[in-house]
């Protein structure tokens, strides 16, 4: 799986807006690493110049042996309102020219792999924000990616449906080992899912700390409340303050 | 339920009611016929027409469909080269507005001119087209123009083809939108029928409007009371054919309620 390098990126828009100052890293291959920032670091632009949905101004994203599959989850489900959860879910599939029946029925394992087995003809307007976010995370696996790019896919969830979704994610992670890149603005978020945690400050956003996370995995309730998760959250949070000082 | 009862059962009193007062008001009053016919009159009118009111609701139905088939066609292919070609749609907007906000009774002697002399009736039709066009146009663009970005986003990233972001994407999407434009431009396109009949004032046209100017000159009022029921159910009808399209197409969106 490619190791995924970044090089004084940065982007700025036409309307003057510098959204993303440098941003120089590299992400190992098949590494929960999250993106930590206050609105406007330019994180999510940072995701977008990743997965090629955007241009950048300056620097490089390069991929070893090139750009490979990648699976994208918006901050919104961003489901087709007209179409079963089983056909969003095939969407990557179809589009790529995978028969239909035989895109149904990985997108229908797909599903099941998030929690939702027998959903397949569901359509979205009868599904909670959290099954509709599932069914944004079916698609996005569903062509067995081997990076998934995440932008604040959580935010707009509870907290209960949240932590059960972080730790499905972190089910799926651990048995598929995509690279999972995941933007948040939430420090506990990002601390109890990556084993990295780039914390970026702006704008223009810019690196200020690379802060490793060695707690093994799975990682449970009891992690949530630990001594060493509240370590790794203080040194997060501090690199936060002092950006902003 | 009851509710839904009371919504059909009161204007229906309503209507018995004052067909029932007109009836007693007409011989009450002693009005003349051809001020206000009795309903009674107009009933009889209508059934006991000699074939002139109903080949003449034929014209002008056959008119509205047909130029509300060329706006829908016509507009939903301008509204998708407009929404493929930021170019096209520079060039060509202003003048679809022009031809919108130009009254169609103005334009209507010109279109006259050049075709009537062979056939009246494509003119008339030319213009009824004019008048639903625009709707059709301007709802589609604002559809295409709506989807969610995101998701032409992630078409993008799975290298959706054109065509494939057209039919899986922005057409669906643009659905909705595309219906309340249908429905829009079928109603116009009978108003067009008729304003154009009007104005092409001749019985070469053969349309009700004609039966009405020629029944107004002969004082039968009851005939003209006659076309005009048809010409208010021909648009009941096309208003209630429109809206169960759309119930039908967009029954998985919105759920099980018609709108």
């Amino acid at each position: 799986m490619p190791r995924l390098t970044l090089t004084h990126l940065s982007r700025s828009f036409a309307n003057g807006t510098h959204a993303l100052g440098d941003l120089t890293a590299t992400i190992g291959s098949g590494a929960f690493v999250s993106l930590v920032g206050p609105s406007g670091c330019g994180k999510s632009t940072a995701l977008r110049l990743i997965a090629g949905l955007d241009t950048p101004s300056g620097g490089a994203v390069d991929w070893d042996g090139g750009r490979p599959e990648i699976g994208f989850v918006f901050q919104e489900p961003t489901l087709m309102a007209w179409a079963s959860a089983g056909r969003n879910a095939a969407l990557p599939l179809e589009l790529e020219g995978v028969p239909r029946a035989a895109a149904a029925a990985r997108a229908a394992a797909a599903l099941a792999n998030v929690g939702l087995k027998g959903f397949e003809n569901a359509l979205p307007r009868e599904l909670s924000g959290g099954m509709k976010m599932r069914v944004s995370i079916a698609r996005a696996l569903v062509g067995e990616p081997a990076a998934l790019l995440m932008d604040e896919p959580f935010a707009a969830l509870d907290e209960f449906t949240r932590a059960k979704i972080n730790d499905d994610l972190l089910a799926l992670w651990q048995a598929q080992r995509f690279t999972a890149l995941f933007v948040t603005h939430s420090v506990f978020e990002s601390v109890y899912l990556s084993q990295r945690i780039l914390v970026l400050s702006g704008r223009p956003g810019h690196l200020v700390a690379d802060i490793a996370n060695p707690a093994p995995y799975p990682r449970d309730e009891a992690y949530r409340t630990s001594p060493e998760f509240n370590a790794i959250a203080r040194k997060v949070l501090a690199a936060l303050k002092a950006a902003h000082a | 339920m009851t509710d839904r009862i009371l919504r059909i059962v009161l204007p229906l009193l309503l209507f018995a009611g004052l067909i029932w007062f007109w009836e007693w008001a007409v011989g009450y009053w002693q009005i003349k016929k051809f001020v206000l016919p009795p309903p009674s009159a107009i009933w009889t009118a209508l059934v006991e027409d000699d074939g002139s009111l109903f080949t003449a609701a034929g014209v002008t139905l056959r008119t509205t469909v047909v130029a509300f088939a060329l706006a829908t066609l016509s507009g939903l292919a301008l509204a998708a080269l407009f929404a493929s070609s930021r170019l096209a749609e520079a060039m060509l907007a202003p003048y679809t507005i022009i031809l919108q906000v130009t009254p169609v009774v103005a334009i209507a002697p010109l279109v006259l001119v050049w075709v009537k002399l062979d056939n009246a009736w494509a003119a008339v039709l030319i213009l009824a087209w004019i008048v639903a066009f625009f709707p059709v146009l301007a709802n589609a663009t604002a559809g295409l123009k709506a989807t969610d970005p995101n998701l032409r986003d992630l078409f993008r990233l799975h290298n959706a083809s054109r065509w494939q972001t057209f039919r899986r994407l922005l057409l669906p999407s643009a659905l909705p939108y595309i219906l309340t434009g249908l429905k829009t431009a079928g109603g116009l396109a009978l108003i067009g029928a008729v304003v154009a009949e009007f104005a092409a004032a001749s019985g070469a046209s053969g349309g009700l409007a004609w039966r009405i100017l020629e029944s107004g000159n002969r004082l039968q009022v009851s005939k003209m009371f006659a076309a005009l029921i048809l010409l208010a159910l021909m648009g009941i009808a096309i208003y209630l054919i429109l809206s169960l399209l759309e119930w039908l197409l967009l029954r998985r969106w919105h759920g099980e309620r018609p709108g």
